[in-house]
């Protein structure tokens, strides 16, 4: 698409769910801007919910590596992401058991460092496995490690959990001293509440601001990597693997290199939420995380990258939003049920109606340069006919 | 080490893990896909049993320590298991068209839905069937062994269960007709079989079964939302060792991997157990990481031989 297209162009040019998902997220964040114009939402807990958001979206940009591009049916999920957020915490945090008091810094290569390892550890034995047996061994693997992680007291405090870790930007020059050194402010809302923003606003801010950087250099890799050869290999072995090996190539091999690339990235995710939570625990590693990214990977569209990111909002916004249920007294349910149901019925829905997920890769697998030259001279005709079908 | 215990305990503990794989197998089977939901359906049972049970507790005199009225709440827990397996089947499962990994990732949703339901109605918190606990057995008291008459009943009914399915499989119609799709679906359809009954009687059966293994899994610990997917990985286990698809490798698997769980105390003693070994000599692994043990088993099965020690290799 040229930059010179005007807006209505690029409306007619997207599909019905593209412009469903477009109108439900304008619609979302206005409901956002309107929370916060009313008090309902704090900006800190408004961005809170942005950096989770962004946290989500690794993990599925993670899981989509293996499963959207190469059809690797991980359920170790949560394992990758307690990996990074332990290896993130133990050598960060003052009350780490091991070596603690490192910079963040050391703390994510060391949980980049062990996410590979954990990757090697899964997959050498596994991902030879037929796609349901994968499954099932990869799900028991992440139970092997959240039961040693609980019981290795003397590695791990047990299920004590980790106390003591730092803000990410707390050594660096100018970052470490930023939420302080903020003016404070103050909004009056016209009719409403007086909005402030202060220390842990700016704090927030930061942590934010990593995460975009988390997932923008993720999504970056990510998708190149989906278009370069490499890619075009991983998407043969998707559909026909014996195909790939026909082809004369290491399918197992392949695997493996998209199996470590999505464990970094989700070891990414649990390196932010250590520095985002302060504290982290045993229960982090839980099987319900695996599945909550599994249902924001095939809501957003196997292989999708932008689906990824899309499904990962959405599921902070069931995780997260059930939560306001409780503000309703009157609502005779607990929330907890409520969400896993919700998880249940999303799963039911979406393999029911929609299998290929809201936003299935379409143009993304195609370079964009090509879009162009084929789109210059028929333009403004292919344009016309999609109008005149929305006529008919 | 009181080994004769811990026998005692793993036959216990056995019987509830051969219920649930028995008819995780039937289904993998013959539906074709690895159910998630089992657990849950398991589950399902229990908690079904629990509300029968609050109204026919009373009923009858008792066997094995437990009143009649239990044995109405778990024939109450099987149909109900097995009439949520078969609405999911007809109104979930059967109109969709997703492949295998599709099915299997639908039936976690089942699983996070049924879970979802108990534990809008019971909480998530523990709860207990209204049987009051028994003292140990007396006259096994000496060899150390403490078990209840609670126990032996879910050991005889576990064998009466399996027995049961034993005889339906080789000598009935029913039984033979799910043999042959088992075997291959297609040939079987052209024989004349009509495929989409006997898919149905294989949910009746294997959601019974697991409804069954969750009653008893209630009377053996406790009951609670998660008690069933807590469960799942070990029956899966199970089910691999012994063969997928193989109903006699799950009823093996599920023995084996039910004692194996519970003797991991054993490793710590080894040398006061084994002849020709020195006291002292043990593998220092507590009873914390027997489930571990149990899914380290399972991927090393799956590597060595996928097919298991019943299944047969392709």
């Amino acid at each position: 698409m040229t930059t010179s297209q005007d807006t209505g162009g690029y409306w007619s040019g997207l599909t019905v769910a593209e412009r469903g998902v477009t109108a439900a997220i304008a619609a979302f964040v206005g409901l956002l801007f309107l929370g916060l114009l009313t008090g309902v939402l704090t900006p800190t807990y408004f961005l809170f919910l942005v950096g989770l958001s962004g946290m989500y979206a690794l993990l599925s940009l993670g899981l989509n590596a293996q499963w959207g591009y190469t059809g690797l049916i991980n359920f170790s999920v949560a394992a990758f992401f307690g990996v990074g957020a332990y290896g993130a915490a133990l050598l960060s945090a003052s009350g780490s058991p091991l070596a603690g008091g490192f910079d963040p810094i050391f703390g994510l290569l060391a949980a980049l460092g062990m996410a590979v390892v954990l990757a090697l550890v899964i997959g050498v034995p596994t991902l030879r496995l037929r796609a349901d047996y994968l499954a099932i061994a990869s799900l028991g693997l992440a139970e092997v490690v959240r039961i040693v992680v609980k019981n290795k007291q003397d590695w791990t405090n047990g299920t004590a959990g980790i106390r003591g870790i730092p803000g990410f930007f707390e050594n660096w020059p100018v970052l470490s001293t930023f939420p302080d050194a903020m003016p404070g402010l103050q909004i009056h809302v016209p009719a409403g509440p007086v909005i402030e923003l202060g220390a842990p606003f700016y704090g927030m801010l930061l942590n934010v601001a990593l995460v975009f950087a988390f997932v923008g250099v993720s999504y970056a890799i990510l998708a190149r990597a989906h278009r370069s050869p490499w890619g075009r290999v991983l998407r043969t072995i998707r559909s026909d693997e014996d195909l790939a090996r026909a082809l004369g190539k290491n399918t197992y091999s392949f695997k493996m290199q998209a199996f470590v690339l999505g464990s970094l990235v989700m070891a990414l995710a649990g390196v932010f939420y250590a520095h985002l939570n302060l504290y982290v625990q045993p229960g982090d590693l839980d099987p319900i995380t695996t599945f909550y990214v599994w249902v924001a990977v095939i809501l957003g569209g196997s292989g999708s990258t932008r689906g990824a990111v899309f499904g990962g909002v959405v599921v902070v916004t069931i995780r997260q939003g059930t939560r306001f249920l409780n503000e309703f007294a009157w609502l005779p349910v607990d929330v907890a049920p409520l969400r896993l149901l919700a998880i249940g019925v999303i799963i039911v829905l979406v393999m029911r109606f929609r299998p290929e997920g809201v936003l299935p890769p379409q143009k993304e697998l195609i370079w964009p340069g090509s879009v162009d030259e084929a789109a210059t001279t028929p333009d403004s005709a292919v344009n016309q006919s999609t109008r005149g079908d929305g006529d008919e | 080490m009181p080994v004769l215990e811990l026998i005692a305990n793993g036959l216990v503990f056995s019987s509830i893990i051969v219920l649930g794989s028995v008819g995780l197998s039937l289904v993998y089977s013959i539906a074709d896909f690895a159910n998630f939901a089992h657990g849950d359906t398991m589950t399902v049972g229990a908690y079904s049993a629990l509300v029968a049970f609050g109204f026919v507790g009373g009923v009858g005199g008792a066997v094995l320590g437990l009143p009649v009225g239990f044995f109405l709440a778990l024939c109450v827990g099987i149909a109900a298991a097995a009439l949520v397996a078969i609405v999911t089947e007809k109104l979930i499962y059967e109109p969709l068209d997703v492949g295998s990994l599709g099915l299997l990732i639908t039936s976690i949703g089942i699983a996070f839905i049924y879970r979802g339901v108990i534990q809008m109605g019971f909480s998530a918190d523990a709860t207990r069937f209204g049987v009051p606990p028994l003292r140990p057995i007396e006259a096994l008291v000496p060899y150390g062994v403490r078990i209840t008459e609670h126990d032996v009943a879910i050991v005889i009914t576990a064998i009466v269960l399996v027995v049961g399915l034993h005889v339906l499989l080789q000598y009935t119609d029913l039984g033979r007709k799910m043999r042959a799709m088992a075997d291959n679906p297609e040939l079987a359809r052209v024989s004349g079989i009509r495929t989409d009954r006997i898919r149905l009687w294989t949910w009746v059966i294997g959601a019974g079964l697991a409804g069954a293994g969750g009653v008893f899994l209630g009377l053996f610990n406790n009951l609670s939302p998660r008690m069933g997917f807590n469960l799942l990985l070990l029956v899966f286990a199970a089910v691999i060792l012994g063969g997928i698809g193989s109903v006699y490798g799950a009823m093996l698997g599920g023995f084996l991997i039910g004692m194996i769980r519970q003797l991991t105390p054993i490793l710590s003693d080894l040398g006061s157990v084994l002849p020709l070994v020195p006291d002292t000599f043990g593998i220092p692994i507590g009873i914390e990481y027997a489930e571990a043990i149990v899914f380290l088993i399972m991927v090393a099965v799956l590597l060595v031989r996928p097919s298991g020690i019943a299944g047969e290799a392709s």
